[in-house]
Formats: C-alpha cells, sequence, structure tokens
C-alpha cells in the first residue's frame, strides 16, 4: 500500500483518452486502485506526470521500463528522504489529492451509462458532482458515455459536469474532442 | 431608453485644428505635454512604462490627433480571414470553389489560411500561389489574400497575411519555414526543425516573438505595406496564456492586432436530431491539456473551453481576458471567420491525394449526397465588416489594424455607425470603432450609436431581428503588473438599449458619460435576445444542441476616451 509517481514518456499527437489507455496498460499487472495525471510546470516546459496507489506488490524497475520513466515510490508518509522531483510532487499530489485528473479510481467500471449524481457519488471514489453554472440535484441525470476523469481537488475527488443535449449532464473531459488540425 | 429614429440625421462637429488647444504641437503647457506623451505610450504621469513598443496610434512628437475620426457613414466591407483549401490536411476544397461560394454570399474580402506544415511549406505554397492568382483574375470584385494559417510556437493557431506584392510569398514562405510551431516541433528526421518540445509547448514562446518581429521588420524594410495577425480560436484549448497576447501585442503593435473574437465552425454544436454533428459550437470541446494555462481551468462558474453565445470566452465575458487587454488602453481587436475546412451539409469530400507527400488532398470528391459536417461558407454566418477607405488590399488592411471592424453573427446586423466625442472641450468632432478620443477631465462624453437592422433574410431564410445593444465600459488602468492577468473587474455594461420590436431600417440610441474623471473605453455588443443570462451575458453553448440561427450576437470593437 504506497503511492508512486513517475514521469512517463508519452507519444506525442494523440488525444488524452489515448495517453491515458498506454499509461494504464504500464501498470498491467500492478494492483493499483487509483491512478492520476499530474501536469508539472516548474520546468521551462510543462511534463505530464502520474501517480498511483498500489495496494500490492509492485516491481518498479519493471513498471518504470514500461512507462519509459523514473518511478518513485512514497514510502512512508512525509517520504523525508526523497528528492524534489516532478515524479516525488506528482506521488505527493495523488496521495494528498491536491491535485491531478484521475484515469482509474474505484467504483469507475460501474459508471458507464447515464446514472444520478447520488448515485455517481455513492458509488465510487467520487466525492462531488459539480456542474458548471448550474447546480446539481441528486437526481439530476449524468450521462457518463463510459468515460469519466474527476479531478483532484482540495483533499476531494470532483467530476465537472455541464448541460449537453436531451436535458442530461455530461462530464466535462469529453474522450474524443474535436480533432485539432494543424500539421504535426 | 430606446426609440426608433430616422434614417438620416444632422450633425455638427468642429474640422479645424484648434491654435492654443491641446493638438498644437507648439504648446508646451504641462496638460498638453503630459498628454502627447500619453499618446506615446508613455503613460499621463510621463512614467516610462516596461513595454518595449509604443501604440499603434502613437505620434511621438507632433501634436496628438484623434484615431479614427468620425467622418459621417461609413463604407463596411465583410470579409472573412479564415479559409481552409485542399492545400491543409485537414481542408478540400478547391481556392476558386471557396472564393465562388464567399462572393454568393457577400464577401469583399478573404484570406486563404492552409495550415503551416512541413508538407505546406514544401510542397503547398508552390500550388498555392498560382491558384489564389487565378481566382482573383476570376473574381475581379473580391479580395483574394495569400495568407497563413501559423501555428503560433508556443501557443493556438494564427491568421498572417500580407497584401499582394512582389515579396509576399517569399515572406509567407520565409516566414513559415522559420517560425512555423509545426516545423519547429517536428523533428529533424521527419523535415523539421527539431527546436521545440511541441507546437503549444512553452520552449516555443520565443519563436512566437521573434516571428512578430520578423514580419514587422518586413514592413520597416518596405518588402511588404502591411502584415496582420489575428490569434484563431483562441481559447479552445487554453493554450494561449495572457502574457502570450501581451507579448505578441507588445513585439510587434501594427503586426499583432487582434483575435478571432468569434472562432468558426459554428454548425458544429447543430443536434444530431436535426441533422446536425451534435459535438460543441466553434468545435469547442477540449479541455485543459499539459500546455493550457493553468487559470483557465473550468470550475463551478464558467468553462473557458465552451463558446457562450459562439463567441469565444475571452470576449463573450464582460470583465474578463479582452476586456482586460483593452484596460491596458492599447488596441487589441476582435473579428468573425468561417474557419471553413468542410461545409455543413454540402456535398464535397476531400480528394485523394497525400497531403504529407505532395501538400494537397488533390481535387475534392462530389458524392452528391450532403455530408454532416461542422462548418458553414464565407460569409454565410460568420462576417466581419471592416471600415476602409477603398475596397483594395492595403485599404482593407488598414481598416483591420485600426479597429474598424464588427464581427457579425447570421446578418444580426448590416451595418453599425458608432460616434464618441466629447460635448465640452476635447475632441468635438469624436472618432468611431476602433478610435480613440479625448476629453477635458469633467466634461461629458456622448455616445451615438447608429445600428443598421438587417434589411433582409439571413442565409436561414429568416430576417434576424436584434433585441438590445450592450454599451460595454471600463476605466483604462494602464499596463498591467502581472502579466497573465486576464480580468478587469471594472468593466460593466452600463446601459442596454432594447430595441423596439417593430423597428426597421435604422435605430438610433445615445448615451452620456457625464462629468468623466478618468480615462475610459467603451465598446458595444448586441443580441438577438433569444438565450440570454438573468444578467443579459451569452449563455455556454450546449455541447450537442447549439443552433446557432437562434443566438445571434454581434460584437464592435473599443473607443479610447483620454482626458486630459
Amino acid at each position: 500500500m504506497t503511492w508512486l509517481g513517475a514521469v512517463p514518456a508519452l507519444p506525442g499527437g494523440h488525444g488524452a483518452a489515448h495517453v491515458d489507455a498506454l499509461l494504464l496498460t504500464a501498470f498491467d499487472g500492478v494492483e493499483a486502485d487509483f491512478v492520476c495525471t499530474h501536469i508539472d510546470r516548474l520546468g521551462p516546459v510543462a511534463v505530464t506526470a502520474l501517480s498511483a496507489h498500489v495496494t500490492g506488490e509492485v516491481d518498479v524497475d519493471r513498471l518504470s521500463e514500461a512507462l519509459g520513466g523514473p518511478v518513485v515510490v512514497l514510502d512512508s508518509p512525509d517520504s523525508p528522504g526523497i528528492p524534489d522531483s516532478p515524479a516525488a510532487r506528482a506521488a505527493r499530489a495523488g496521495r494528498d489529492r491536491t491535485d491531478g485528473r484521475c484515469i482509474r479510481f474505484p467504483g469507475q467500471s460501474t459508471l458507464t451509462g447515464t446514472h444520478p449524481a447520488a448515485e455517481v457519488v455513492a458509488g465510487s471514489a467520487i466525492d462531488r458532482v459539480v456542474g458548471i453554472g448550474v447546480p446539481v440535484s441528486p437526481t439530476d441525470r449524468v450521462e457518463t458515455l463510459g468515460f469519466l476523469r474527476p479531478l483532484c481537488q482540495d483533499g476531494e475527488l470532483v467530476l465537472l459536469v455541464e448541460p449537453a443535449v436531451g436535458g442530461v449532464l455530461r462530464p466535462t473531459e469529453a474522450e474524443s474532442p474535436h480533432e485539432c488540425c494543424g500539421g504535426h | 431608453m430606446s426609440h426608433h429614429h430616422p434614417h438620416d440625421h444632422t450633425h455638427e462637429h468642429h474640422h479645424e485644428e484648434v491654435e492654443g488647444s491641446w493638438r498644437d504641437g507648439q504648446d508646451d503647457r504641462p496638460l498638453s505635454v503630459a498628454r502627447r506623451r500619453f499618446l506615446a505610450g508613455l503613460g499621463a504621469a510621463g512614467v516610462a512604462t516596461t513595454l518595449g513598443a509604443t501604440p499603434a496610434h502613437a505620434h511621438d512628437d507632433r501634436p496628438a490627433t484623434p484615431v479614427n475620426p468620425w467622418s459621417g457613414r461609413g463604407r463596411w466591407y465583410a470579409g472573412d480571414h479564415h479559409i481552409h483549401t485542399k492545400y491543409s490536411q485537414d481542408g478540400q476544397y478547391e481556392v476558386a470553389q471557396q472564393v465562388a461560394k464567399a462572393r454568393e454570399y457577400g464577401m469583399d474580402w478573404l484570406v486563404i489560411t492552409d495550415h503551416g506544415s512541413v508538407a505546406h511549406e514544401k510542397f503547398s505554397i508552390g500550388q498555392i500561389t498560382p491558384d489564389i492568382e487565378q481566382a482573383r483574375r476570376s473574381h475581379r470584385d473580391v479580395l483574394v489574400y495569400q495568407g497563413l494559417e501559423w501555428n503560433i510556437p508556443g501557443a493556438e493557431h494564427a491568421t498572417v497575411f500580407l497584401p499582394p506584392g512582389r515579396s509576399t510569398v517569399d515572406i509567407l514562405q520565409a516566414f513559415e519555414a522559420a517560425y512555423d510551431g509545426a516545423l519547429l516541433s517536428t523533428p529533424v528526421a521527419n523535415g523539421g526543425k527539431g527546436l521545440i518540445t511541441r507546437s503549444t509547448s512553452a520552449d516555443g514562446e520565443p519563436y512566437a516573438l521573434a516571428a512578430l518581429r520578423y514580419l514587422e521588420a518586413q514592413v520597416l524594410s518596405g518588402r511588404t505595406e502591411i502584415a496582420l495577425m489575428f490569434a484563431n480560436h483562441p481559447a479552445r484549448r487554453g493554450v494561449d496564456s495572457p502574457h502570450e497576447f501581451r507579448g505578441w501585442r507588445d513585439a510587434a503593435p501594427d503586426v499583432a492586432v487582434g483575435m478571432e473574437g468569434a472562432p468558426g465552425h459554428q454548425a458544429a454544436g447543430i443536434r444530431k436530431a436535426d441533422g446536425g454533428n451534435g459535438t460543441g459550437r466553434g468545435g469547442y470541446d477540449a479541455s485543459p491539456n499539459q500546455d493550457s494555462f493553468p487559470g483557465y481551468a473550468p470550475t463551478a462558474t464558467e468553462n473557458p473551453y465552451r463558446t457562450y453565445g459562439g463567441f469565444d470566452w475571452m470576449t463573450a465575458k464582460v470583465g474578463g481576458l479582452w476586456d482586460s487587454l483593452l484596460a491596458e488602453g492599447r488596441p487589441w481587436w476582435v473579428t468573425a471567420t468561417s474557419d471553413a475546412h468542410r461545409v455543413h451539409q454540402d456535398t464535397f469530400t476531400p480528394g485523394t491525394g497525400d497531403h504529407g507527400k505532395t501538400g494537397s488532398r488533390g481535387a475534392p470528391i462530389d458524392t452528391g449526397t450532403p455530408q454532416v459536417q461542422s462548418d458553414y461558407w464565407p460569409g454565410f454566418y460568420s462576417s466581419t465588416l471592416v471600415g476602409a477607405n477603398s475596397k483594395s488590399y492595403v485599404d482593407v488592411m488598414r481598416g483591420m489594424q485600426s479597429g474598424k471592424v464588427v464581427a457579425v453573427h447570421g446578418r444580426i446586423i448590416d451595418g453599425l455607425n458608432l460616434r464618441v466625442r466629447s460635448l465640452g472641450e476635447g475632441d468635438n468632432r469624436g472618432v468611431t470603432i476602433g478610435g480613440r478620443t479625448f476629453v477635458r477631465r469633467g466634461d461629458d462624453v456622448e455616445v451615438v450609436i447608429e445600428v443598421d437592422l438587417a434589411r433582409g433574410a439571413n442565409f436561414a431564410g429568416m430576417v434576424p431581428r436584434l433585441a438590445k445593444v450592450d454599451l460595454i465600459a471600463g476605466p483604462i488602468t494602464g499596463p498591467v503588473v502581472d502579466r497573465d492577468a486576464f480580468s478587469a473587474p471594472a468593466t460593466k455594461v452600463v446601459k442596454s438599449f432594447e430595441v423596439a420590436r417593430t423597428a426597421r431600417g435604422t435605430v438610433k440610441f445615445t448615451h452620456a458619460f457625464r462629468g468623466v474623471e478618468g480615462a475610459f473605453y467603451l465598446r458595444l455588443r448586441g443580441s438577438d435576445g433569444n438565450k440570454l443570462t438573468s444578467d443579459g451575458h451569452p449563455v455556454m453553448d450546449v455541447i450537442g444542441d447549439a443552433d446557432p440561427w437562434s443566438d445571434l450576437w454581434f460584437y464592435a470593437n473599443p473607443v479610447f476616451v483620454d482626458v486630459i
């Protein structure tokens, strides 16, 4: 039971959902109930880092190889001996839920259809469903479209939703947003 | 306060330069000196600012003159600075098709803006140049500019364009080769430069500033009379940080002059049940990525990654990013474009060419079957109205550079005549949209707004009805300390004018700012009134349910009022 952080090597030119799938593939064989991505902006160029809560044994070398980057394990609550790095910062942010975008969390697999907001909270690690510009009542329907990316904010896991066609709420992050053009 | 007014009206104003007034360059009274220094960008107190450049309208040591002086009813030229062809990897049309359609839909001027890319720089430019020349010959009544949709290093896309000239193509190609974010971020092995991490990553930002200075240098050296840049779909991915806008503007204030107030792809939000694409209006359905500015993260109150009434959040939010730039007292203009790649319900699909190898998709294929797409033809829905002295390449660009620009959707208006003037001592003739006028401290400023209502149906077949005009104003607070500031909390809707249901032709509204004590700016927007928040603001467009024709707005560019 520990939190780890990593700075994975990412393929360019693909959508976030595609990257998420690659990251989760690297966790094949690793028991992890929370996996989040974090954006580390302390360097000259923003870097995507990752945190994960590992519930079983983990072969750090193998995971590091699968992710294509360094992995840091927080072995005690304060982890005083671990030098500051993007991976360590990600691990702490995930552990404390101060920041991050959750790509795996308990209850995620049961929330693939349209569910009342109350069920989203009751049946998963999501603490709150927050509407953009609209209040959310427990009976309001959340159309997940099989893709949920709640955010860590102030120690909570928050799902941001917004009104969508059909009188439902949809998560603000969509799996396949408009493909951006450009010549890359 | 609202009333219908006959089309014609009389007015009086002073044309003469007044000896002994602040405009007299020989006048060395401190107030006049301070006033001239203010206009020269040095600030009213004469304190040198940290900005590297003077405003576009500075007149250095000459007596300051009002910018965009009011001169009666000017002529508007409708156009579109963001259009794609088969020379974009995600485009499909021939240049000739786009120009013919744009002309059919009333456009006076167009900019062809295919995406910058390794293949575009290498293969497309040589093909598109003769196509554009041919289109000019075929449609002599339409100005067809050659441009580029530049991948701004470190940021979003932008329109860059020049008037036709001996060096136009050379400048565009050299610009793309040296400064396009796609080329800079593509590895050398793939034909790029491999100098920056990603097209949108922060290590590209210095290249963007160098790029704009390069364009300015082409103007200063006389290789081109003018060059302009407008940031496109600025909030779509959140990658245009506030400090980047300020950086571009200050690096080349005569080149980097504005942004799309409204993005193209306005058909994208039409419901699937109504035969539409059912996505985000404007193609705005993204969420933050690693290169997004963290301050734009969606919150419980707003989502900057969505359009509001079809307009980009940066423009649509009163007291938001656009106002934050304007409150510095410096120009930054907004436009509306089509971004036409593939037109909704058109029957064409892309050709079979390999863009990466040839720079072209090849001739588009007419399937005979209407396609579900996200775009409208140039002029069909979005118009950028430009006030210009003549319909010539340079004059229309000068009009855009000077901010005589109104962004219009669905023909919600046909024209707009704005006059802002001092009723006391100061500029009694006044100025119009994009202008800069002055008033003596404590005097009154009069605003006269004449709106030409739509005289006929738009291209959805309905005569749109303007329901209201908002007069928005805020104090000029000078250069920001925090270059990433993106709010202007003191900017407010000061007055909403209701347009009578029975109104036809031209409606006139007036407003006076009494006893003006400090420099301020004002701007106008108008709506069909169909979708408003309780405060009268535009509503965030709903994903998959945004009929663009039932939510029409116009946004006019500001007038700055200095106090002497």
